[in-house]
């Protein structure tokens, strides 16, 4: 059955090789050349804050290098990998052999129907998982000087911290469970509908949904989140803004907290000094805000860029005694999320594969 | 010997209709089985159902013996030739042979491999550019290799002309004699069966209409024909399974098993052809089935 499983597959299996192969030359060209510029600017060699200046800086070079492209490029390869494992090894394993009727050809040797799904849904799968799993590694390895970049402080959009959608998706240990469930889902739904492309379909229309809805929804729920309250000025890159037409409320962006380095932020609101949510600028503090540009006509638009009016107004905002209310995940719990987002996908694929059996055994007497 | 297949009260049924109802069988092993009837009639389900590759709605279904598909042994000793007979089109034929010989603990290699020399088939070939009819051999290949006791085949002859079908039923044959498997293998022509088989099932409109040793059932007909008479008033034991009428003249198709003596009536034997016609056709008037035809009611 192992054989057979091969010789069928083969295909396949030299197609993923290849994918593998020309995924690995690619990032091993130009990984090199990506550390050495992290090393040219003297990251490797920094302390403290000079490392989140430089940091910065190295960030801003790559804005405008190819390796912003390759990297979301090579992101979105182990983003889509499980679904097109699933797509095309999924879909096809069980509704092909029903669509062609060789179905009948493969249950009616001397091997049962269970032997044969199961030898089919090892092989696939663990070879959908090493697929994976391998373009995430290399991946990562290519992505250190920028990881490393975004954990100095730098701000760099597309890969802000390991908790960010892109990063949180495409390392550590999720590709796996990403590719055992897409895989199962392809062969479950192949099951159920008979036809390879609705089933095709079908996947990508689960998989698809579930991956919108994992770091939407379902992921900050994975574990009770911190919460800490902060003066407004110590806040990182915190901007204030007002955004009432007589500058009567604010609102106040926070991308870091304090002394929580690559924690990952939930909800951020403004409180006053007796803890409550509040939106309201202070009387006081609306003539400062106001000395700065976008006010009169534009008022209401985007945050204002670097002047000494927003500035002056934080800093107002802080003796008014309001402070920012943060709901966070430390970032202390990033193997913890691997973990247990990997376990959900992991029990995810092995109920399906448990459908797949039945659905399979429900035909017989 | 064990029964090939035993069916009591065997049914299966789809969201609106039945594929077929109320089976109660019993093949005896060592025969050549022929299961005819129209298209749709149940015939696939049947041999679907024998497979395991269907589960039944009601009653049950023994193949010798064991459930269908119980497990490995008693898959083995089953053969299945599909009705599309397929085959994988990427794979070549050698392929198909090597994949008999990995998922079979008896297959016969010399033989599927002496089979496949016989028929012509290039080994090299994919299955997707083959013929109707060497899928037919490739598939009647893999199932006899598997050295099954018994061997089920669903309208294999369908798809060829007639001197591949000749082909086709006299290597079926020559397996029979060789190994001594049990077959059952379906057609809508029993033209097609005719020669070869010494059992026969007729299947009309999801029902067993009649079942046994095809010379019992010859010898248990009889084409009558005389004087117009009305049917109702022959004795008691002549079933009338077919009946026309001129204005002079009555051509009756009955069973019994006695001899008969009213001298009104010309007696001519029936053939086969004849009898599973007048089986098949929907207006014949079949009397109650009796137990040892093993139909149920």
């Amino acid at each position: 059955m192992i054989r057979l499983t091969w010789l069928q597959f083969r295909t396949q299996a030299v197609t993923a090789a290849a994918a593998l192969t020309a995924f690995a030359v690619l990032l091993a060209a130009t990984g090199p050349h990506l550390a050495s510029m992290y090393a040219a600017d003297g990251l490797d060699s920094c302390h403290g804050s000079t490392c989140t200046n430089l940091a910065d800086y190295f960030a801003g070079s790559l804005i405008r290098s190819p390796y912003n492209v390759l990297w979301l490029l090579s992101t979105g390869v182990i983003l889509l990998a499980p679904a097109v494992v699933g797509l095309f090894w999924g879909a096809p394993l069980i509704a092909r052999e029903l669509e062609t009727g060789t179905a009948a050809l493969a249950w009616n040797q001397s091997v049962t129907r269970t032997r044969w799904l199961a030898v089919k849904l090892t092989i696939g799968g663990l070879t959908a998982m090493a697929l994976t799993e391998a373009l995430s590694l290399i991946q990562t390895w290519w992505a250190v000087p920028i990881s490393q970049a975004a954990a100095d402080g730098a701000s760099i959009g597309f890969a802000q911290s390991r908790f960010s959608q892109l990063n949180f998706a495409t390392h550590g240990i999720t590709p796996l469970g990403y590719a055992a469930f897409a895989f199962a889902l392809g062969v479950a739904a192949g099951a159920l509908i008979r036809h390879t492309l609705p089933a095709m379909a079908l996947t990508l229309a689960i998989f698809a949904a579930l991956q919108v809805a994992m770091p939407l929804w379902i992921r900050p729920n994975l574990a009770p989140p911190d919460h800490t309250v902060n003066p407004v000025t110590s806040l990182g890159n915190a901007l204030a803004s007002q955004t009432g037409p007589g500058g009567d409320t604010f609102t106040l962006y926070a991308n870091s907290i304090p002394g929580q380095p690559g924690a990952w932020l939930l909800a951020s609101g403004p409180v006053n000094a007796a803890g409550q949510a509040t939106s309201t600028t202070p009387a006081a503090c609306a003539s400062v805000g106001s000395t700065g540009p976008g006010t009169g006509a534009n008022q209401s638009a985007s945050p204002q860029g670097s002047t000494t009016g927003p500035v002056a107004f934080l800093g107002c905002l802080a003796s008014h005694r309001i402070r920012e209310a943060i709901t966070y995940q430390p970032a202390t719990r990033y193997w913890r999320f691997q973990a247990t987002e990997t376990a959900i996908y992991l029990a995810l694929a092995l109920a399906l594969a448990g459908y797949c059996f039945r659905r399979l055994n429900r035909r017989r007497s | 010997m064990t029964a090939a297949i035993e069916a009591s009260g065997l049914g299966k049924a789809y969201r609106r209709s039945w594929a077929l109802r109320d089976c109660t069988l019993a093949i005896p092993g060592g025969h050549v089985v022929g299961l005819v009837g129209p298209n749709g009639a149940g015939k696939t389900t049947l041999l679907r159902l024998a497979t395991g590759m269907l589960a039944p709605t009601y009653g049950t279904i023994t193949v010798l013996g064991q459930r269908p598909a119980a497990g490995p042994a008693q898959l083995a000793q089953v053969g299945y030739v599909a009705q599309d007979t397929p085959a994988y089109a990427r794979m070549r034929v050698a392929d198909h042979l090597r994949l008999g010989a990995w998922l079979n603990p008896g297959w016969d290699d010399e033989l599927a491999q002496r089979r496949i020399a016989q028929v012509g088939l290039d080994p090299k070939q994919r299955g997707g550019a083959l013929s109707g009819g060497q899928r037919a051999q490739l598939a009647l290949t893999l199932a006899l290799a598997k050295r099954p006791e018994l061997l089920l085949l669903d309208e294999p002859v369908a798809g060829l002309d007639p001197l591949a079908r000749r082909e086709f039923l006299r290597s079926l044959m020559e397996a029979v004699a060789e190994h001594g498997t049990s077959i059952v293998l379906s057609s809508h022509l029993v033209t097609d069966l005719e020669r070869v088989c010494d059992y026969l099932i007729v299947l009309v409109a999801s029902r067993v209409r009649i079942a046994g040793e095809v010379s019992e059932l010859l010898a248990s007909h009889r084409r009558l024909s005389g004087p117009r008479r009305d049917p109702g008033t022959l004795p008691a034991g002549q079933d009338v399974i077919e009946e026309s009428h001129t204005n002079k003249q009555s051509t009756l198709l009955v069973r019994t098993d006695e001899p008969i003596h009213d001298p009104a009536w010309t007696v001519t034997p029936v053939s086969m052809e004849e009898l599973v016609l007048a089986y098949m056709n929907p207006a014949s008037d079949i009397p109650a089935h009796r137990p040892q035809l093993g139909v149920a009611s």
